[in-house]
C-alpha cells in the first residue's frame, strides 16, 4: 500500500483538477470517499464509467446536498476525515452548510482543500472559467506556440500541473503540519497561481534579459534549432533537446549536420536558417530510422509518440508507466516509492456504488443508512 | 512560516525540476540546504543575489563531492535531515558514496528523493534528455498544437515543472508523512516521463470513450472547437475563450452578438467547427483586447486576456491576489498554494554558492578548527 495508507479524505465530486488530485492521493493509498450527487445516480448500466480514469481508486457515496440530512451525513464523514477536497466556486460550500467554519467545528484537525481557477477572492473570483483562461492571465499561454499565434497546451498547465498537483502537495504539507499542531487549515489553490508558479524559471530568465516576450524567439519555445520538434519522412515527428555543448556535438555527429559549430549555437540570427537545414536532414529519414540512430544516445532525443503509441514504447513498458484497468489503458500511479508502492485501488465507481459500504465503514449503523435512504438524503 | 516548518531537506544542486522542488519545499517553510559544487564558489564578493528564481529561499554550502571528506560532510548533514533531493543520472549518487544504502545507514528515516527524466531504470535510463524528449515519449507532446501544424512544445512546463518538480515535491511530502508514522524512509523515484504521462490521464479516458481524435487540433480542448481557443483582436493582441458548458456558450454568443445566428446553435457539431471558428474570429477582430475585456471580463463567458510576462504581474486580479512579488529587484510568482494559518513565505533571495558554508557547518556541530581544516583540504568552499 502507498505512503498515504491510513489517511481518510472526503472528495466533493467535481470535474478536472479536483478528481485528478483525489486520484493522486488514492493511488498512493489514501482512503478517498467521493461524494457524488444523488441526481447523477444512473440505475441503468453506465458503459462510460470505467473510462473515467480520474475517478479510479476510490469508493463513491451518493448524497443529496440540498437535504439537511445529506449535509449532516457529509459532516459526519468529515468528523472522521484527515482532509477534504472541493472545487466549487467561492462561497458555495458555505451556502451548503459545508464551509470551513462548520467543518472545523466538527473536526479542528481537518485540512480543507479548495480548488478554483481564480482563487477564493479577487475581482475575477466569481467568474466562470477554464484552464485556457487561467493560464492566459499568467503569461504562460502567450509564451507557448508559433510566432503568429499562441497555442493552448491542452489543459495540462492549469487543471493538472498547476492545479491538481498544487492541491495534492498542499494537502500533504498541511497534513504533516496538522500532525504536530493538532490543527487543520484551509489550503486555497488557484490554478492561475499554480500556472504562474510553474513559470517561475521563465520569469527569472525574463528578468535577467534571457527571455523575450516574442514566441519562437527563445531557446525553449521553438526559437532555437537545437530544441524543437522536427518532421520525419513518414509524417511523424522527433524531439531534439541538445542544449548543452556536448549534447549538441552528439547531435551534429549523429545527424551529419556538420556545418553548425557548437560554439555558435546561440548566435540567434542563424537559428532560422539552421532550423531549415536541420529540418531537411531529419525529413530524409523515417522516425523509426532516427530511433535506430539516436535513441539511447546523448543527443537528448525521443520520438514524438501519440496516445496509442506511448503505452507500447519499450521504455514505458519496462517502467510499467501505463497500466490496464478493466480493459482501459491509462497512466499508472506516480511517483514510485521503494517500500510503500502506490497502486490503482479499484476501477472508477458508479455514483453511489458504495454508499452502504462506506457509511458503515466510517461509523454509521446499517439502520442509520436505511433511514437516510428513506428520506432521500443518500442513495 | 509555511506548513513544512521544522522539516529539513538536503538538496544536491542540479538544474530544472530539482531546484523547482527545492523552491516549493522552501516556500512552504522547510529548511532547505543546497549543496553547491565547491568549484562554483566564487572567491570574490558578489554584487547581489543571482537572478535564479528557482534557487530562492535556501542556504548554500560549497562541497567538493570528489573529496571523501566532502562526502562525509554531506553524510553528516543527512543524519539530521528528513529528506534529500537529487537529480543526477542513475548510479551517480551511488558512485559518489551517497547512494540510498549509505544514506539509510546514517539515517534510516531519510526520504531519498530522486528526480530524473526517464526514471531509475529502463532502456532510456542512462541517456541524456530534456523536457521536450520526456514529454514526447509520454505521449503528451504529440497532441499539442493546431491541425496540420507540427506539435508545439509547451516550454518546459509539463515535464520539468508540472510533471517533474511538483511530482517530486508531492512524493517527498507523502513519504515524510509515512516516515513519521513508520520510522522508516524510502526512495522516491520521480520520473518526468511518468509525471507527464500521468498529467495526460484524462485524454486516455476521452480517447477510450471515443470522444478524442488522434488528429491534432480537431478536438474540444486542442483548438479544434470554436469555443475553446485563443483569438486575435484588432490591436494584434489575443484573448482566450473557454465556453464549454451550454450556459457559458450562450453567454459567449450573447456578448459577441451571435445569439440570433442559427449557425452557432449546434455547439457540438464538429463538422461546423472550422467554419464557426473563422466567423467568430472575424467578430473578435473588430475590437481591441481592452474592448473585449470591458465586455467579457468577470462574466461567465470563461474569458481572459492573453497577457505577456510583462503584463501578467500588472493585471488587477493578479495584483489583488498577490500572484507576483518582487525579490531583490526580480519580479516572480509568489509561493502557491495559500495556507490560512501557516502562511507560506519566500525565505530569502537566491544564495550565492557557498554563501552559508560556515553557518551550515557550525550548526551541524563542526567547530571553527574543523571548518578551517575542511577548507584547507578543499573539501568545502
Amino acid at each position: 500500500m502507498g505512503p498515504l495508507s491510513g489517511l481518510k479524505v472526503v472528495e466533493l465530486a467535481g470535474i478536472g483538477p479536483g478528481p485528478f488530485c483525489a486520484m493522486l492521493l488514492a493511488d498512493l493509498g489514501a482512503d478517498v470517499v467521493r461524494v457524488d450527487r444523488t441526481a447523477q445516480v444512473d440505475l441503468g448500466i453506465d458503459r462510460g464509467r470505467k473510462y473515467n480514469v480520474l475517478n479510479r481508486s476510490r469508493r463513491s457515496v451518493s448524497v443529496d446536498l440540498k437535504n439537511p440530512d445529506g449535509v449532516e451525513t457529509v459532516l459526519k464523514l468529515i468528523e472522521e476525515a484527515d482532509a477534504l477536497i472541493e472545487g466549487f466556486r467561492p462561497g458555495v460550500t458555505e451556502r451548503l452548510g459545508l464551509g470551513p467554519e462548520e467543518c472545523h467545528r466538527r473536526n479542528p484537525r481537518l485540512v480543507y482543500g479548495r480548488m478554483t481557477g481564480w482563487g477564493q477572492d479577487g475581482p475575477m473570483a466569481h467568474a466562470a472559467g477554464h484552464d485556457i483562461n487561467y493560464i492566459a492571465l499568467t503569461g504562460a499561454l502567450h509564451a507557448i506556440g508559433p510566432t503568429d499565434k499562441p497555442s493552448p497546451p491542452l489543459n495540462l498547465i492549469g487543471d493538472f500541473g498547476g492545479g491538481a498537483m498544487y492541491l495534492a502537495f498542499g494537502i500533504c504539507a498541511a497534513l504533516l503540519e496538522a500532525k504536530t499542531s493538532g490543527e487543520g487549515q484551509v489550503v486555497d489553490v488557484s490554478m492561475t497561481e499554480g500556472a504562474a508558479s510553474l513559470m517561475s524559471s521563465i520569469y527569472g530568465m525574463h528578468a535577467s534579459g534571457h527571455w523575450s516576450d516574442n514566441r519562437e524567439d527563445n531557446v525553449l519555445d521553438g526559437g532555437s534549432y537545437y530544441y524543437g520538434v522536427y518532421e520525419t519522412s513518414d509524417g511523424k515527428f522527433v524531439s531534439i533537446g541538445s542544449i548543452e555543448g556536448k549534447f549538441h556535438d552528439e547531435l551534429l555527429e549523429l545527424t551529419g549536420f556538420t556545418d553548425a559549430p557548437t560554439e555558435d549555437r546561440n548566435v540567434q540570427e542563424s537559428w532560422d536558417e539552421k532550423k531549415a537545414r536541420l529540418g531537411e536532414i531529419i525529413k530524409s529519414k523515417s522516425r523509426d530510422q532516427w530511433d535506430e540512430i539516436m535513441a539511447g544516445s546523448d543527443v537528448c532525443y525521443a520520438p514524438v509518440l501519440d496516445l496509442s503509441e506511448a503505452p507500447r514504447h519499450p521504455h514505458n513498458v519496462a517502467r510499467g508507466s501505463f497500466v490496464e484497468v478493466d480493459g482501459v489503458i491509462q497512466p499508472g500511479p506516480t511517483p514510485r516509492f521503494s517500500r510503500t508502492p502506490g497502486e490503482v485501488q479499484m476501477p472508477p465507481p458508479a455514483p453511489g456504488q458504495h454508499t452502504m459500504e462506506v457509511l458503515t465503514d466510517w461509523g454509521f449503523s446499517s439502520e442509520d443508512v436505511e433511514k437516510l435512504k428513506d428520506v432521500g438524503a443518500v442513495t | 512560516m509555511g506548513p513544512l516548518q521544522g522539516i529539513r531537506v538536503i538538496e544536491l544542486q542540479g538544474i530544472g525540476p530539482g531546484p523547482f522542488c527545492g523552491m516549493m519545499l522552501s516556500d512552504m517553510g522547510a529548511e532547505v540546504i543546497r549543496i553547491d559544487r565547491a568549484g562554483n564558489v566564487s572567491g570574490v564578493a558578489s554584487d547581489g543575489p543571482p537572478i535564479d528564481v528557482l534557487a530562492r529561499g535556501r542556504s548554500s554550502i560549497g562541497v567538493d563531492l570528489k573529496n571523501p571528506e566532502g562526502v562525509e560532510v554531506v553524510l553528516r548533514l543527512i543524519e539530521t535531515a528528513d529528506a534529500l533531493i537529487e537529480g543526477f543520472r542513475p548510479g551517480v549518487m551511488e558512485r559518489l558514496g551517497l547512494g540510498p544504502d549509505e544514506c539509510f545507514a546514517r539515517n534510516p528515516k531519510l526520504v531519498f528523493g530522486r528526480m530524473t527524466g526517464w526514471g531509475q531504470e529502463g532502456p532510456y535510463a542512462m541517456a541524456a534528455g530534456h523536457d521536450i524528449n520526456y514529454i514526447a515519449l509520454a505521449g503528451a507532446l504529440e497532441p499539442i498544437g493546431r491541425q496540420g501544424e507540427a506539435p508545439v512544445p509547451p516550454l518546459n512546463l509539463v515535464g520539468d515543472f508540472g510533471g517533474g518538480g511538483m511530482l517530486l515535491a508531492f512524493g517527498v511530502v507523502c513519504a515524510v508523512v509515512e516516515a513519521q508514522r513508520s520510522g522508516k524512509g524510502q526512495v522516491v523515484d520521480a520520473a518526468m516521463v511518468d509525471g507527464a504521462a500521468s498529467l495526460m490521464a484524462m485524454f486516455h479516458s476521452m480517447r477510450a470513450l471515443g470522444v478524442w481524435n488522434d488528429e491534432r487540433g480537431t478536438n474540444l480542448l486542442d483548438t479544434g472547437s470554436h469555443f475553446y481557443d485563443v483569438y486575435e483582436c484588432a490591436d494584434g493582441r489575443y484573448i482566450s475563450i473557454g465556453s464549454i458548458e451550454p450556459q457559458f456558450y450562450s453567454e459567449l454568443l450573447r456578448l459577441t452578438g451571435l445569439e440570433q445566428d442559427d449557425g452557432f446553435a449546434a455547439q457540438m457539431d464538429r463538422t461546423s467547427w472550422p467554419d464557426l471558428k473563422e466567423r467568430i474570429g472575424a467578430v473578435f477582430m473588430t475590437k481591441t483586447r481592452d474592448d473585449w475585456c470591458e465586455i467579457m471580463e468577470a462574466t461567465d463567458v470563461c474569458f481572459a486576456p492573453v497577457l505577456t510576462l510583462a503584463e501578467a504581474p500588472e493585471h488587477p486580479h493578479n495584483q489583488h491576489r498577490g500572484v507576483f512579488t518582487e525579490i531583490a529587484g526580480v519580479v516572480q510568482p509568489n509561493p502557491s498554494p495559500r495556507f490560512s494559518r501557516t502562511k507560506e513565505v519566500i525565505q530569502g533571495p537566491p544564495a550565492n554558492p557557498g554563501e552559508h558554508t560556515d553557518q551550515v557547518l557550525s550548526s551541524a556541530g563542526y567547530d571553527p578548527d574543523d571548518i578551517s581544516k575542511l577548507r584547507d583540504v578543499g573539501a568545502v568552499a
